[in-house]
């Protein structure tokens, strides 16, 4: 059957003014609702001096200020359990979920409602349509399903498009691969780190997963996505072609997605979003191919509206003509880059993991790895543990040293310490990883 | 019945269609003589049709005070 390479063929390629006024007119009705029924968005507005009868262009969208994490979270401790943001009361509720707990002491908690649910699922859906899953394909989730809300909007959005969906919820990976094989699974949803993991296993099982059914992974949780030796590596060993997304549960979905057409970057789902970047210092907008901070405002939730909201994820925005497909959403060259406060500074240099990572992956022979930083007396260091790929042991003298040059090379002459591991001593991740550990004491004044 | 999207584009047949079920759904919604099985599942259904008006841009309100 020929079906549309556009879920949303008319909003899809709407030409960029059109879809500027489509912005512009959610904008004005989200700020009306918003300001109308929560008290949060209200004091904000009001301590602003402004009201959303006076966003007349998008450009006003830069009158309202920015909201910020810890304003969130702070409402949320103030008044429990969902601060003074909620429109609407909890018996509109039918989904609960907060956030994984990456960044911050408290997690923020989220409340959706039967349509705001089937939005999330929608935003999914631009995304997988756009990366090739078609009613055909056999999803499978190596995925926990927990309160995290990771992939739950994914695997409802695949159930939406008309793919069988196999829930791959707790069990071991060995069994997961297991099933992916024996499924004839098309379509492989989870983190980078843990796809690879995956094909670790299968490797120990003696299951090349490249023979396998599996065709498309794709790809969510971690900036590694789109990172190209990441990719690389996992489309070999794999077989199949890779794709990123990226979300977050302050919005309850994906706002990026890699088109088939694998671009090199993600496109913005700009009928359901409007994606600012600003200069994370002086809170003004940088131009296209200048790195910066996501700014997202939302058209989605209406429970808890998110306007301005600063993410502290860096990106590089490109015009949508850098990719074929014919889409007009602008595109995130790398997707996720990393967040601006993972920054280490180690001896007066800027260290950002996700550029150690795009260094280490370059070198397939490493299996896993893990960044370590401590003080020595007054000295703050810097090592890589490195877990070796059964077989390639050898490589390990020439590698350890051109990994040293290249990451000192990187760092303005860093140096980098470069411990080899023992295999299987190093965490594995199924979510999101965690492959910083940063022993460094906190001074206490 | 709005006769143009959001962006004032005159609604094709298609989309009168759909913004119709829409409607029709959202009147059912309201009433309170509907059985808990029609009750909710009319809310859900609105719920779907709710996503393919926004996604077409026939429509963006939001439904909470209908429950859904």
């Amino acid at each position: 059957m020929a079906y549309s390479e556009y879920w949303n063929p008319k909003n899809e390629t709407l030409p960029r003014e059109q879809l500027q006024a489509l912005q512009l007119a959610k904008l004005q009705r989200m700020t009306q609702w918003a300001y109308a029924r929560s008290p949060f968005h209200k004091k904000r507005f009001d301590a602003a001096g402004l009201h959303p009868d006076q966003l007349k262009t998008l450009d006003d969208l830069r009158r309202i200020p920015f909201m910020t994490r810890e304003e969130w979270m702070e409402s949320q401790v103030e008044q429990p359990l969902f601060g003074a943001l909620p429109t609407t009361g909890q018996e509109n509720a039918i989904r609960y979920h907060l956030t994984s707990g990456t960044s911050g002491r408290v997690p923020i908690r989220v409340l959706d409602s039967m349509k705001d649910w089937e939005w999330i699922t929608e935003m999914w859906c631009y995304g997988f349509w756009g990366f090739g899953v078609r009613p055909e394909d056999v999803v499978y989730f190596a995925f926990g399903y927990g309160s995290f809300i990771g992939f739950w909007g994914a695997h409802y959005a695949s159930e939406k498009l008309g793919a069988l969906v196999i829930p791959g919820g707790a069990q071991t990976t060995e069994a997961r691969v297991r099933q992916i094989v024996e499924m004839g699974v098309t379509t492989v949803c989870s983190t980078p780190t843990y796809a690879l993991r995956l094909w670790q296993v299968a490797q120990e099982l003696g299951i090349d997963l490249a023979q396998s059914k599996v065709n498309k992974i794709i790809l969510s949780g971690e900036p590694s996505g789109s990172i190209p030796a990441v990719k690389r590596q996992l489309e070999e060993a794999w077989g199949a072609k890779c794709g990123d997304t990226a979300g977050m549960t302050e919005v309850g979905t994906i706002m990026i997605f890699e088109c088939s057409h694998q671009p090199g970057g993600t496109h913005i789902i700009e009928d359901h979003f409007i994606e600012e970047v600003i200069n994370p210092e002086t809170g003004e907008p940088v131009p296209y191919g200048e790195l910066g901070e996501r700014v997202v405002t939302s058209f989605g939730r209406g429970f808890i509206p998110v306007l301005r909201y600063r993410t502290k994820d860096m990106v590089l925005k490109l015009p949508y003509s850098a990719c074929a497909c014919g889409r007009t959403g602008d595109i995130y060259q790398g997707g996720i880059r990393g967040r601006w406060d993972d920054m280490k500074l180690i001896r007066g240099t800027n260290v950002y993991p996700r550029a150690v990572e795009a260094i280490i992956r370059e070198h397939d022979a490493i299996d896993e790895f893990q960044i370590y930083i401590w003080r020595n007396d007054i000295r703050d260091e810097i090592s890589i543990k490195v877990e070796m790929k059964p077989g390639r042991e050898d490589e390990w003298p020439a590698l350890s040293e051109t990994l040293a040059h290249e990451l000192s090379s990187a760092h303005e002459g860093l140096r980098f310490i470069i411990e080899l591991m023992t295999p299987g001593t190093l965490p594995r991740f199924e979510l999101k990883a965690k492959r910083l550990k940063d022993e460094r004491p906190v001074a206490v004044y | 019945m709005a006769d143009t999207d959001i962006l004032g584009t005159t609604l094709t047949p298609m989309e009168q269609e759909t913004l119709r079920a829409y409607d029709v759904l959202k009147q059912l919604a309201a009433r309170d003589d509907l059985p808990p099985c029609a009750a909710r599942n009319v809310r859900k259904a609105l719920a779907c049709l709710w996503q393919a008006t926004n996604d077409l841009d026939l429509q963006f309100e939001q439904l909470y005070d209908l429950g859904v």
